[in-house]
């Protein structure tokens, strides 16, 4: 449904050990909407979604839900399963699990049925062939040996397959080259149609003429310091971060 | 689990009687008995295991050895698979001749099956690969051993399909042993598959294979025994010349498991590879040892050898490679690699090099990693349960070197590494 709120998050804190990384961020992402997160490198992006998708090494306050359900406290593969994805900043290598064998255990687990062979040889080869990955990548190892843009490729292949409801996509421009962004761009505005929501971590404006963001947020030591249009990716490509640095902040946490 | 260490007496578990009573269970002539009332003797002359010695730091050897001989009572058979076109089946069991089923192929092929107490007539090969003196539980099988069974592949032979032997464990003492003769040029792969058992299961096996000249024998170990079985295994290649074995050890079930495997490389040009499967949960303790003992020129061998533990599961790797003086121009390889998933998992690795010559090629790796928490997460992100992503990653683990193993081969250990970890308990949460 279109407009319906498919994600949201309320005053999320995220400790390591005792430290406080994310320090309260409330965000609510409608289906169809496009969310931009642009934050100075440390400030915690990264934190903020593993946390969300339910990291195992952070403690978690605050409230999340997904299609209006809260699954705060739900496992990762609970969470992946009611439709929520992580595109990784550093996908992680799986040496000896092959990338069509994972695939096909993602697709089974997110449907809750196994996916019939000959559908799966189907899709397959159909999102192989959008974001112009090599056949070949079915049979290697998952993320093992991947250049830095296969393995952003592989996760947007992910999402196509997976088809979730609300996406974080963690950096998934870093590493790709001129060409291979405008492909993994088109796969996401693919996909993300008009009924998914998706929350885009990015350091540059340039990922974000291809995939138009509606809201654009600020991310500093912890927080949202600034939401606005698009234009804002365009006022930070000028004149970086300084500018907005909450009063009295940067002092790294109040532990 | 309690610890039943008990004191031992082992007048009273091995005497004359007792050696005759297995003779007379096991069936065979009187060469069968000579040789039994030999090993008595060397068994007497034989010291229990010592603790601080580096193959029993591990294990408590006493756990293994069975209280006495008395047969077990009826066993519990399972179901035996038909042989398919070219292949055979033998069954082993205690207190009973080896129970043949071939097809026409492979008898017409001329590999003869024979119990081993009649194959002694005239079979000089017995307790050479494997003699009493190896040890205490090797001299308690070869004076007491109640199933046996002789394998001879004629040389020149190549068979297309295995032999499958099937081992059935009774829930209480067995003590098979098999002798495999692979003669000269012939190819032939034997599968010794160790079924059934139960907590009273004292299981002491021991198995020799004599590669002939130019042959190539591939002998696969799957220990799949029940929960609670307790087994004590033995296995020993000669590789003559230019000959090869290739042993792949899946050891899964049974709660105390202690295997000694090797080869002895003994004339030039021969070759032996060892790769090996172990998986353990719960309580299981599972002692691995290898041996590769170079005593020819321009000999070549390779171990592979993977664990895998969940629960409070322990495992210890000792792998020994010896170079004497006599092997120069060799090729030794030897890698352990263990995996552990949970907290309460221990895994043990010692590489033993004993080299004794200068011209040698000769590495050997050992690593010992927790489950990376990292990969789960990514697994589970992708809606992959906890305990799915383990198998999966348990799984890769293992491919690259289940990938190396042919195909006919890979079809046995696949299936039985799937089932074993069907039932795998996940272990990171
Ligand atoms: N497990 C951890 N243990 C200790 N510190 C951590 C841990 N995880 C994150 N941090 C710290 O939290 C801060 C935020 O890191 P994070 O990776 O979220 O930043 P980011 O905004 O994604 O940066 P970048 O733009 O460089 O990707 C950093 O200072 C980092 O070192
Ligand atoms: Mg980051």
């Amino acid at each position: 449904m279109k407009n319906e709120v498919v994600f949201s998050c309320e005053d999320v804190h995220v400790f390591v050990e005792d430290k406080e990384i994310v320090k309260g961020v409330t965000l609510e992402v409608r289906a169809g909407e496009k969310h931009a997160l642009m934050g100075p490198n440390g400030s915690g992006k990264s934190t903020l979604a593993a946390a969300l998708m339910g990291h195992p090494g952070y403690r978690v306050e605050g409230r999340i839900t997904l299609l209006g359900e809260d699954v705060s406290e739900m496992s990762p593969d609970e969470r992946a399963r009611r439709g929520m994805f992580l595109s990784f900043q550093y996908p992680v290598a799986v040496p000896g699990v092959s990338v069509a064998n994972f695939l096909r255990a993602a697709i089974s687990a997110r449907r809750g049925e196994e996916i019939p062979v000959r559908e799966f040889r189907k899709l397959l080869t159909e999102a192989f062939a959008a974001l112009d990955i090599p056949r070949s990548f079915m049979g290697r190892y998952l993320n093992d040996g991947f250049s830095g843009g296969e393995k952003k490729r592989l996760e947007i292949l992910q999402m196509m397959l997976l088809e979730p409801v609300f996406a974080l996509l963690d950096e998934t421009d870093s590493g790709l080259d001129i060409d291979a962004l405008k492909v993994v761009s088109e796969g996401i505005n693919r996909v993300a149609g008009d009924h998914m929501g998706l929350l885009l971590v990015t350091h540059y404006q340039r990922i974000l003429n291809y995939v138009r963001p509606d809201r654009v947020h600020v991310f500093m030591d912890g927080r949202i310091v600034r939401s606005g249009g698009p234009e804002l990716a365009h006022e930070l490509e000028e004149r970086g971060y300084d500018w907005l640095a909450p009063e009295g902040a940067a002092v790294g946490g109040a532990a | 689990m309690a610890d039943t260490a008990h004191t031992l007496d082992t007048t009273t578990l091995l005497d004359e009687a007792a050696v005759r009573a297995a003779a007379e269970r096991a069936g065979g002539g009187d060469a069968s008995l000579d040789t039994r009332l030999e090993a008595l003797a060397t068994f007497r002359d034989t010291p229990p295991p010592d603790r601080v010695r580096h193959l029993w730091r591990y294990t408590d050897f006493s756990r293994l050895l069975p209280e006495s001989l008395e047969p077990a009572g009826p066993l519990a058979m399972p179901e035996i698979p038909e042989p398919p076109d070219g292949g055979m089946v033998v069954v082993l069991r205690p207190g009973a001749p080896p129970e043949v089923r071939s097809s026409d192929a492979a008898r017409e092929a001329g590999v003869r099956v024979l119990p081993l107490g009649e194959a002694l007539e005239g079979e000089e090969l017995f307790g050479t690969v494997v003699p009493a003196s190896h040890g205490y539980f090797e001299a308690l099988n070869a004076a007491a051993w109640d199933g046996g069974v002789a394998l001879t592949i004629p040389g020149g032979v190549h068979l297309e399909r295995a032999i499958r032997l099937l081992v059935v464990a009774p829930d209480g003492v067995s003590l098979p042993r098999i002798l495999v003769v692979a003669g000269r040029g012939s190819e032939a792969s034997v599968v010794e598959e160790h079924v059934g058992g139960g907590e009273a299961t004292r299981l002491v096996g021991v198995t020799e294979l004599s590669v002939g000249e130019g042959a190539n024998l591939r002998h696969t170990v799957l220990q799949r025994l029940d929960a609670g079985a307790r087994a004590h295994l033995t296995t020993r290649a000669r590789v003559a010349r230019d000959g090869g074995i290739s042993t792949v050890v899946a050891s899964f079930g049974g709660s105390l498991v202690k295997m000694d495997l090797g080869s002895l490389l003994a004339e030039q040009g021969a070759r032996s590879e060892i790769v090996g499967f172990v998986l353990g949960e719960g309580r299981q303790h599972m002692d691995h040892h290898t041996v590769h003992e170079h005593v020819a020129p321009r000999t070549w061998s390779n171990i592979d050898f993977k664990v895998a533990l969940t629960g409070r599961a322990r495992s210890a790797y000792t792998g020994l490679i010896r170079i004497e003086t006599t092997a120069p121009g060799t090729e030794a390889y030897q890698e352990n690699r263990n995996l552990l998933l949970s907290e309460e998992a221990r895994a043990e690795t010692i590489p033993e090099l004993e080299i004794l010559t200068d011209d040698v090629q000769c590495t050997h790796g050992a690593t010992v990693a927790p489950l990376d928490e990292e990969q789960v997460f990514y697994l589970e992100s992708r809606g992959i349960p906890g305990d799915e992503a383990e198998r999966l990653i348990v799984r890769g683990f293992l491919e690259a070197t289940l990938s190396r193993l042919p195909d006919s081969v890979r079809t046995d250990v696949e299936a039985a590494v799937e089932q074993r970890l069907k039932a795998f308990e996940g272990g990171h949460r």
